[in-house]
């Protein structure tokens, strides 16, 4: 119980200051391109926070790293192109159903490819998530081609003036959206008996099964909880950037460098991780070429294992036998 | 005790012997090659050895790395990349540079940025290589398109640089030009077969041991004093300087280079290599390489050799990640020792059949008396 109460204090810790970092940047810069870059810096990584998220969720469950979790986000991103682009479908159901498909495809791999291997060793599992992930991309490849496609913004294109800055719509949606799966998934792992099992679980595995909860029945939940998030991230953030076969890769790159960031298997390090990296992604963007943007996230990543390998808000690894 | 001891040594001796046959069996693949008209084999396996050879020595530190360090690189490309950029802009840039030495920097100065990250990352438990690695092949790539006055961009060296010769010059040695296919064929697999042997001692070295016992249970290794940190960093670069020397090779062979030699891909190609083959499996990476290497060239030969296969389908690039993909799914879940393990399996297997039937004509034999 003392570490949930610590959680929680952390939790809120971390979002006031993050608030606070945001509230200041916001007098100072207000109206300025700071501010601009501010905005779409916390745009992106939101979207990086939720990825983070299911990365985190996977590891925790199974300590596993998911290497196909950035395909979840670009599967989302083309279904969504399918159906509502291409289909006709309007953007709020396009979007729920492009989800459940991710998601069913999410939970049948679990229990095709991982649930099989339970008993094999950790870096067997993660051979083939990087399987999965690549197969998934050369498939997205050849039903979508290899062209970005550009999908329509869930209200329109025309930028809202919001504090003197220029937003698109479409970053409200994001945000909202990624502020509804943080809270679903905050009551998911503290209201019910089934998330509270898995942190236990995540805790200490032999003594939760000790006391009656699966860990196939966890580590199928994580993937479905996973993919789902993924899934939801890349549909969200598409109107923005293009989706297209290849986004996998790098949003998956940048997700976990978020993870890292805040903590590896902390929810909260997820969000403040990948908040803090979109932001400092923006600004690298607009000081440097952009095309050394990509390059901040692996910097990022590599400076923490340095210096604070259990991130911001995690905490450090136990070893067991 | 002692029976144990003996055994060990005579296993050791039992790779080294492998090694002379599989040596006296791929020295031998110019002879028996020519003898088969191209009317008939429609590739040239010569030439597709080459390449093979030059993938080999990669796939080899991979397979040290992944089967003994139990640590994954998605980024192996880039140091192959950093070896075939690093000796393909000296050679280029100046005249008078000795290729060996070009090699020589390039396995150099990809060993030292291995280390840079090996240090930080194989500190920790767990898996995070992986990701390292992954993020350190795209930034290599990032490199190789961007910085345009050093690498050429994604033109490549030399054509994309103004420099005054026409192609990377060959790999030369004490003046003997390795310029042709059968030279650089014995080149490649003389090199890979050093490095083998070199694989075969680290494995019976102490490092081996402490690895083999990092591999099985590393906190009970720790425990009995193994530094498995930096056991595990020493193979992480030292894979990083067996792929850096692949890759400088490979731009001393095909004289030119660009950036989609060195893409994600063929990072995933090198592992794909190294599970098809056997993870952890002395022989396997170099059974992986062949099968791989050799498995585009007689995809396209297919339609000369059974007539009406549909000429889409020998377009391998297309699904290339595809098969990929799957190969590292359904090896890891059906078949995770590999094809090498399965050879010797099968091997092991028809002996016991082979002496079964001998015993049993034997037995008839005797009835029959």
């Amino acid at each position: 119980m003392g570490r949930t109460d610590r959680k929680q204090k952390m939790l809120l810790l971390g979002s006031a200051v993050f608030f606070c970092v945001v509230v200041v940047a916001t007098l100072i810069f207000k109206g300025s391109t700071g501010f601009q870059w501010i905005m779409s810096g916390l745009t992106v990584g939101s979207i990086y926070a939720l990825i983070a998220m299911g990365f985190s969720v996977i590891y925790s469950s199974t300590h596993v790293i998911n290497f196909a979790q950035g395909e979840f986000s670009m599967l989302g991103g083309m279904l969504m192109y399918t159906l509502s682009t291409r289909g006709g479908v309007p953007p709020l159901l396009g979007f729920l159903l492009a989800v459940l498909m991710v998601t069913a495809l999410g939970a049948g791999l679990e229990r095709a490819t991982i649930h099989p291997l339970r008993d094999q060793s950790v870096i067997t599992v993660i051979i083939v998530t990087i399987g999965i992930s690549i197969f998934l991309r050369a498939l997205a490849k050849w039903i979508w081609g290899t062209d970005p496609v550009k999908i329509a913004s869930f209200s329109g294109d025309s930028p809202v003036r919001f504090l003197g800055a220029a937003v698109v719509p479409q970053s409200f949606w994001v945000f909202g959206f990624a502020i509804l799966a943080v809270i679903l998934v905050f009551l998911f792992f503290n209201r019910t008996l089934m998330g509270k099992g898995m942190r236990a679980a995540a805790n200490n595995a032999d003594a939760a099964s000790l006391v009656g909860i699966s860990t196939s029945t966890s580590s199928l939940v994580a993937w479905t909880i996973a993919s789902g998030l993924g899934a939801a991230a890349g549909i969200v953030i598409a109107p923005i950037s293009f989706a297209s076969y290849s986004v996998g890769t790098m949003l998956g790159l940048k997700g976990f460098s978020s993870a890292i960031l805040g903590g590896l298997g902390s929810a909260p390090g997820a969000v403040v991780g990948g908040l803090v990296l979109g932001v400092l992604e923006t600004i690298t963007a607009g000081v440097f070429p952009s095309g050394y943007k990509d390059a901040v996230a692996f910097l990022i990543l590599i400076l923490v294992l340095l210096v604070r390998p259990q991130g911001l808000l995690g905490k450090p690894e136990d070893v067991k036998v | 005790m002692d029976r144990k001891l003996e055994k060990g040594r005579s296993s050791g001796r039992g790779d080294y012997r492998t090694l002379l046959i599989v040596a006296a069996f791929i020295f031998l693949v110019p002879a028996w090659s020519r003898m088969i008209p191209g009317e008939v084999l429609h590739m040239d396996i010569v030439n597709v050895m080459v390449f093979a050879g030059i993938y080999a020595c990669v796939v080899i530190g991979l397979n040290l790395l992944v089967g003994y360090g139990g640590q994954i690189s998605l980024g192996h490309a880039a140091f192959f990349g950093i070896g075939a950029y690093t000796t393909a802009i000296l050679c280029t840039r100046f005249a008078w540079f000795p290729t060996w030495l070009g090699a020589l920097s390039g396995v150099l100065l990809a060993g030292l940025i291995g280390w840079l990250v090996g240090v930080p990352v194989l500190r920790l438990k767990g898996n995070y290589l992986a990701m390292a690695t992954l993020g350190l092949g795209e930034i290599a790539f990032i490199l190789f398109t961007q910085l345009k006055g050093l690498t050429g961009g994604t033109i490549g060296i030399p054509q994309g640089l103004n420099v005054s010769v026409s192609e990377i010059p060959p790999l030369s040695v004490f003046g003997f030009k390795f310029d042709s296919d059968i030279k650089f064929f014995f080149l490649a697999w003389a090199i890979v077969m050093l490095l083998m042997l070199l694989n075969i001692n680290i494995i019976r070295s102490r490092v081996g041991r402490g690895l083999r016992a990092l591999h099985s249970s590393e906190i009970a290794a720790d425990a009995m004093g193994v530094n498995t940190s930096r056991y595990k960093t020493q193979v992480f670069v030292l894979s990083a300087m067996f792929a850096a020397l692949g890759g400088a090779l490979f731009a001393h062979f095909q004289r030119y280079i660009n950036p989609e030699s060195f893409v994600f891909s063929v990072s995933i190609l090198f592992i794909t290599m190294v599970v098809v083959g056997g993870m952890g499996n002395l022989w396997g990476g170099i059974v992986g390489v062949i099968v791989l290497t050799f498995l585009p060239s007689v995809i396209q030969a297919m339609p000369q050799w059974i007539p009406g296969i549909p000429a889409s389908l020998t377009n391998f690039s297309n699904y290339s990640l595809v098969l990929y993909g799957l190969l590292l799914i359904v090896f890891m879940m059906f078949m995770p020792q590999g094809i090498a393990a399965g050879l010797s399996r099968a091997s092991a297997f028809t002996g016991r059949r082979a002496k079964r039937l001998r015993d049993r004509i034997q037995a008839r034999k005797y009835e029959g008396h």
